[in-house]
């Protein structure tokens, strides 16, 4: 092939002078070898074109190989920008309660890497960098650099400050790389709804994870990068506002009782839209507690994740399986004189009246018996029946990813109905007891509450029918008396028309119920003719305070703040209160003879 | 003769033609590192837009009014008396010339207000 400049080295060697005489054996033999390598001679051809192809075979297999073994190796060869677009955090859509106002944001920061490869003196570089970074720590440090890997993390999310001083030191293989850190601005406020991320800005908890299972965000699909200008904020159905008041009240009412802990909600009853919704003791999103800790389990999700003995709450449930079985009526008269019996064990009435009670006083009351001979007349398959399809046996998952099962008694006698229908033996979570009520009082349509915005039209097309108008609207009527003349009295709010029901359940410690320690909870609706907002507060462990009487019952703790807490939310609900009662407001029972007026019926 | 002018006058006219791509050209790169420029400056307003609505945000915070405005307004929590709706309102009441209404008592109303004939209170002319 390059066989044109060779010819001519021998010819210059040859005009050269004449040699000396020991030298020309060996300058023959290097222009016969010369000669004999570049002179074409046919049959010696053949072999020169085997040789040749035998090289291109070899140089063909290694190629052949090394593609074989790229091809096997599971880990890909991973350059700058692939590696940074795997670690760097993605963007995540905003979030932003139901006006509109910021709860979780992007903010664009820049993180420190380095590239270990290109590092040359590793020492020096763990030196330098923790001269001007101090809470990074050395030895890790050294470590990470010490490995094989193209890319590593030296410290996330720095200040402007130390991101001058690092690009300073100058070192080669140590560069930066702009990524998202989550902030939520509001700090507590509704947390438990937020949640938060991790420091790879994936989802840990609440709706933050949420978007993650969506599959809107995942940050990570390899080879593909989420534009953070293509993410729509998401609109929670939060009011910040409301939930702010929440927070204040629940907190205020927390260190009024010295309770161990406190949870609330707002609920839309017609739209089963979460206005609010509050547990206490919280966390800062912005410093997330670390929940596999034992000393953070105090901090759960109460409302989502804790499951209660409800107690007379669910007094509203059983009255209303009652009504709606036709065994009872309001007119109806339930036997009360004396405890009831069964087996070994007594029901007594906490505030016992020892006479035949109607059913408006039963509820009033607040009376176990009552409301246990109602449960007895519908049985138990009934009673199983009607808390199924209340939803109160099964998990209920919303769209957030903490949820609860309910602890339902394996064996389920005569005597489970009865000490369930007033709230005992049966715990669920509190969100369930609230989608309920809210079924109850909103007209008998069963909705599953919702943390994003939903309208009234789409609410009533995923609903289902659970009781009849009558009975809801038997269920209103009862729980306004009770505010007038109840339990619920602290929580009736002059000119929004409340309805209410209270629940004080015994603590069980160590096996027993305990006289002492108790688990309140107050519901309340608003307005009771045709309510739009259903109010739940709950107390864990609240203590009486001075001028009660001595009383820890739920009317005193969780029913004064819920009364708070309605005068404040219903102005900032756009509700301004009312300067007449309504005129008509049980239009149903008024046909059927039992007066307009709710507020008459505990006198009788 | 004619020849050579003509090939001088197609030299130049490529020379020229050439001469004037090029700068198409270095202005079409100039105007494409603007775009960049103006694209980065672009994302970087928008960070720092970013950055201050979630500083407003955090400033606005419910709390944070709160405590402040305990602190430092002398002002009282809203009671629902106060709200009325605009409906509620009374109407306003027909306003009262005042002076007028003393300028009569004293005797000198007629020639202030001539053309209005009507004594006692005037409405305020608008």
């Amino acid at each position: 092939m390059s066989e044109s400049p060779e010819p001519r080295q021998p010819s210059v060697n040859a005009a050269s002078p004449p040699p000396p005489p020991s030298r020309p054996s060996l300058l023959l033999r290097l222009k016969a070898f010369l000669g004999a390598l570049v002179s074409t001679r046919l049959d010696k051809s053949g072999g020169r074109i085997r040789q040749l192809a035998l090289i291109l075979c070899l140089a063909y297999a290694g190629i052949g190989a090394k593609l074989i073994k790229l091809g096997l190796s599971s880990e890909p060869p991973q350059t700058l920008k692939v590696a940074v677009d795997q670690a760097a955090s993605g963007a995540r859509p905003d979030l932003l309660d139901r006006n509109g106002q910021v709860l979780a944001t992007d903010v664009r920061t820049l993180s420190v890497f380095a590239e270990p490869r290109r590092i040359i003196d590793k020492d020096e570089a763990v030196e330098l960098i923790t001269a001007v970074l101090p809470d990074v720590d050395a030895k890790e440090l050294r470590e990470r650099l010490s490995s094989k890997k193209g890319f590593v993390w030296v410290k996330r999310q720095v200040t402007p400050k130390e991101q001058q001083e690092i690009f300073h030191l100058g070192l080669p293989g140590v560069g930066f790389v702009p990524e998202n850190k989550r902030v939520y601005p509001n700090g507590p406020i509704g947390a438990h709804v937020i949640g938060f991320v991790d420091k790879d800005n994936i989802g840990i908890a609440g709706m933050e994870k949420y978007l993650d299972q969506q599959s809107l965000t995942d940050p990570h699909v390899a080879g593909f990068t989420v534009d953070p200008d293509s993410l729509k904020p998401v609109r929670l159905s939060l009011d910040l506002k409301a939930t702010h008041a929440l927070r204040d009240e629940l907190k205020a009412g927390l260190e009024k009782y010295q309770a161990k802990a406190g949870a609330g909600a707002i609920i839309d009853v017609n739209t089963g839209e979460i206005i609010a919704l509050e547990s206490l003791p919280d966390y800062d999103p912005n410093d997330p507690p670390d929940m596999t800790k034992e000393s953070s389990k105090d901090k759960i999700n109460r409302i989502n994740v804790g499951v209660y003995e409800m107690g007379s709450t669910f007094k509203a449930i059983s009255i209303s399986m009652a009504l709606e079985s036709g065994k009872v009526n309001l007119g109806s008269r339930i036997d009360a004189r004396d405890s009831l019996r069964y087996g070994r064990f007594t029901i007594h009435d906490f505030h016992a009246t020892h006479r035949v009670l109607t059913v408006p006083e039963v509820f009033t009351h607040s009376s176990n018996i009552g409301t246990a001979r109602m449960a007895l007349m519908v049985g138990v398959q009934g009673h199983q029946a009607f808390l199924k399809k209340m939803g109160q046996l099964d998990r209920l998952r919303t769209e957030l990813p903490e949820s609860a099962e309910p602890l339902v008694p394996k064996r389920w006698t005569e005597l489970n109905t009865m000490t369930i229908a007033f709230g005992q033996g049966l715990n669920v979570a509190p969100i369930q007891a609230l989608m309920a009520v809210a079924a109850l009082v909103n007209g008998g349509h069963m909705i599953v509450p919702t943390f994003l915005t939903r309208n009234e039209a789409d609410a009533m097309a995923s609903s289902h029918r659970v009781v009849s108008e009558q009975t809801s609207e038997s269920m209103r009527y009862l729980m306004r008396s009770n505010a007038t003349h109840g339990s619920a009295s602290f929580a009736n709010i002059e000119g929004y028309y409340v309805g209410g029901k209270t629940g004080t359940a015994d603590k069980i410690i160590h096996g027993h119920y305990s006289q002492d320690k108790v688990f309140t909870t107050f519901m309340a609706i608003t307005p009771a003719d045709k309510p739009k907002y259903l109010y739940m507060v709950l107390y864990d462990q609240p203590q009486a305070v001075a001028g009660d009487g001595g009383y820890h019952t739920a009317a005193h703790n969780a029913g004064r703040v819920a009364g708070l807490l309605i005068r404040r939310v219903q102005p900032l609900e756009g509700v301004p209160p009312a300067s007449q009662f309504p005129t008509q407001p049980f239009p149903l029972l008024a046909k059927l003879g039992y007066g307009y007026d709710a507020d008459k019926v505990g006198k009788e | 003769m004619m020849w050579r002018i003509l090939h001088i006058l197609a030299i130049g006219a490529v020379i020229a033609s050439a001469a004037y791509v090029y700068s198409v050209k270095y202005q079409a790169i100039y105007a494409s590192e603007q775009v960049v420029k103006t694209r980065h400056a672009i994302a970087k307003e928008r960070d720092a837009v970013n950055v201050l609505r979630a500083e407003y945000a955090h400033l606005i915070r419910p709390d944070r009014l709160q405590a402040l405005a305990d602190k430092l307004l002398d002002t009282q929590p809203l009671a629902l008396n106060q709200i009325v709706k605009a409906g509620d309102l009374p109407l306003p009441a027909a306003k009262v010339d005042s002076i007028g209404r003393k300028l009569e008592a004293l005797g000198l109303g007629q020639s202030s207000t001539p053309s209005a004939g009507v004594t006692g209170a005037t409405p305020a002319l608008r």
